[in-house]
């Protein structure tokens, strides 16, 4: 077992040779080469990370990293990395999303991951709709979106995920802009190395069904304050900016979650002594 | 094995978690839920005792979904449920099947459907265990009908899970999983023989192809091989496909796997079924009444015998021909509409009379409910 094991990698180490699914322009692409980018920051071997996801446009990239590759049901890739994270602390463990996947059929999941604080990074690609169906309203699509689905728009107000994850006891939360390469690489890397669940809002535009997103480009500003150590000032924060500014928005410091913690249950021997007879 | 063994009482439902941690089950993702949460307690004392994990999740879908990120991750991983959550847990055990992950999934069957009678027994989801996923798939579920059983049936899906790689339904009745026995259980049970991982060049490493036992060997996330798990239809590489001679040979394997490994699987009892002329078939709870019943029928003289299958999926079909050769009439008794009757009427030829004894009431079937279909039956014959 004298195998040479590499130290550093390069960002194509990380990907893979299938061809992405996704339409040209589509801000995954670039969410993707920012993680190539942060995991040869982290230099974790792409053997120990593994990517995994559920269902949807966003949910396709586990095929594309070099990374072991989890590609599951429809929202339900928290809970599938939790397992395989606790039964497995030494493997980096991201899992990936978008908005209707992570916030809609996945978002009880969602909502006990923040809290449960189990030590990986969950990245949702949020580009308001519903891109792999074409173009339907998901929860955090603006209320007077028009689409087939929804004449005249919802009329529902979005799901406020940054808010929402706070609440729920993230332990790192972050918003990022998918042509912000440099900003979201920086960003994964401190969410990875953050301790417990660290959760990472990729703005990440479908120019497909939602063109008007193009505009995000010129919209976004970094965030104009240092991040918090303080969930309700961060969450008071993020719900009165403006939507746009990126950067790492809270930093807590709750310890992660440990199933290895307890032994109330006292010596083996008694419990068993009581069914012998 | 040291062929030792100590007589212990039990409950089903602790002889559930008691015999998985000596297969080898390190861990345990389940939601709380009446009649089976005495096997999640049991695992929740028992596992941080050997360094294995038990984890409660915020639903039964993520329970089942943590199993499978565990068992993919290397864990022998199990999770425990009844009749609503059984329902929740089709997608991923759907999941489980295609991408190949062992694991054991309990369902101490309740009254049913929808809540049903939470603390009464039923039979009725064995239909669901055969057929609740989406989709063409291979299913293998065993129902043990004493609290010995549930210790042996137990280590023996664990058994199957690993070495066949796929989800294994054990599917327990409330009676059997509430019941306590005395059994007399290995003192020093070994754990069942573990999966196959992937070894030599991780270069070239294709996570489903197959050998002649057509059981890909896994690959252990962090052992270097690039391996993509993914609930779409794939090739051996992992990577999903829409090629109809690839989906074919996926879904073709898929089956023939399960038979391939059919000794393994299969269990039965056939008891004086030689000359009978009427056979009772049962499973669970019920066959230990129709065990009663048919002794006492033949005490009275009667040519009455049992086929009892442990292994419900895939259905002993030869072992049930062989043991229903000379019999006319055929009774099925199972708490439930006539659910496994479905299966008997279709193995049984255009001479052989079948019917049921069925109770749905939250009441299991008793040996004169039994003894009274046979007398019915036997007036019908003549």
């Amino acid at each position: 077992m004298t195998q040479l094991q590499k130290t550093s990698f390069k960002a194509s180490d990380y990907r893979s040779d299938n061809t992405p699914i996704w339409c040209p322009g589509c801000g995954d692409f670039h969410v993707l080469l920012s993680i190539t980018k942060a995991l040869v920051e982290l230099g974790t071997a792409p053997e120990n990370v593994a990517v995994v996801s559920g269902i949807g446009c966003s949910s396709r990239i586990p095929a594309y990293t070099n990374c072991y590759g989890f590609h599951g049901v429809h929202g339900r890739s928290l809970p599938l990395g939790a397992g395989l994270k606790v039964a497995r602390p030494d493997l980096t463990v991201m899992v990936m999303s978008g908005d209707g996947d992570g916030f809609s059929i996945g978002g009880n999941h969602f909502l006990h991951a923040c809290r449960r604080n189990v030590d990986m990074t969950y990245v949702v690609m949020d580009n308001r709709v519903y891109g792999m169906t074409k173009g339907q309203p998901s929860p955090t699509t603006e209320p007077d979106w028009d689409s087939a689905l929804s004449p005249g728009g919802t009329g529902l107000s979005p799901f406020h995920p940054l808010v929402i994850a706070l609440a729920s006891g993230a332990n790192f939360v972050a918003r990022e802009f998918s042509g912000d390469i440099k900003g979201t690489t920086r960003t994964l890397v401190e969410a990875v190395r953050h301790p417990g669940f660290s959760f990472v809002e990729i703005l990440s535009p479908c120019v497909t069904f939602r063109p008007d997103e193009r505009a995000w480009k010129t919209q976004i500003h970094a965030a104009p304050v240092e991040a918090t150590d303080d969930p309700a000032r961060a969450a008071r924060r993020i719900m009165t900016d403006d939507g746009f500014n990126v950067g790492v928005l809270y930093r807590g410091n709750r310890k992660p979650y440990n199933t290895h913690v307890k032994d109330t249950a006292g010596d083996p021997a008694i419990l068993e002594e009581e069914f012998e007879i | 094995m040291t062929g030792e063994t100590k007589l212990t009482n039990l409950q089903g439902n602790h002889a559930c978690a008691l015999a998985a941690i000596s297969a080898g089950c390190d861990f345990y993702a389940g939601y709380p839920i009446t009649p089976s949460s005495e096997v999640a307690e049991r695992m929740s004392v028992e596992l941080p005792r050997i360094g294995g994990t038990f984890i409660q999740m915020e639903d039964e879908i993520a329970s089942m979904a943590a199993v499978l990120g565990a068992a993919m991750g290397g864990a022998v991983a199990m999770t425990a449920t009844s009749g609503p959550g059984f329902s929740l847990k089709q997608e991923n055990i759907g999941l489980g099947i295609i991408t190949e992950t062992p694991c054991v999934i309990v369902n101490v069957m309740r009254g049913g459907p929808s809540t049903g009678m939470p603390t009464r027994p039923g039979q009725g989801d064995i239909m669901q265990a055969r057929w609740g996923t989406h989709g063409d798939h291979p299913v293998v579920a065993l129902a043990p009908a004493s609290v010995a059983e549930v210790w042996s049936e137990t280590r023996r899906a664990f058994a199957i899970a690993e070495a066949v790689r796929t989800p294994v339904i054990l599917l327990i009745d409330e009676v059997v999983g509430h019941l306590v026995e005395t059994v007399a259980v290995d003192a020093n049970p070994e754990p069942v023989t573990g999966r196959v991982w992937a070894e030599g060049d991780p270069a070239n490493f294709q996570p489903y192809e197959a050998g002649p036992s057509l059981v890909p060997a896994m690959a252990k996330p962090g052992d270097g091989r690039r391996a993509h798990m993914t609930g779409l239809t794939h090739g051996p590489d992992g990577f999903p496909t829409q090629d109809p001679a690839t989906a074919s040979a996926m879904l073709t394997r898929l089956f023939d796997k399960i038979e391939t490994h059919n000794s393994l699987i299969e269990r039965f009892e056939a008891i004086d079924c030689e000359d009978a002329d009427i056979v009772i078939v049962a499973y669970g709870i019920s066959a230990r009444a129709a065990r009663r019943a048919t002794s006492l029928a033949r005490k009275a003289g009667l040519r009455v015998g049992l086929f009892r299958p442990v292994t419900l999926w895939p259905f002993p079909e030869t072992a049930f021909r062989t043991a229903t050769k000379s019999a006319g009439r055929i009774l099925v008794a199972e708490m439930n509409a006539g659910q496994l009757r479905m299966e008997i009427e279709r193995l049984t030829s255009e001479n052989q009379h079948v019917e049921g004894v069925n109770r749905f009431d939250g009441e299991p079937i008793t040996p004169e409910a039994i003894l009274t279909a046979i007398d019915q039956s036997k007036e019908q014959a003549a």
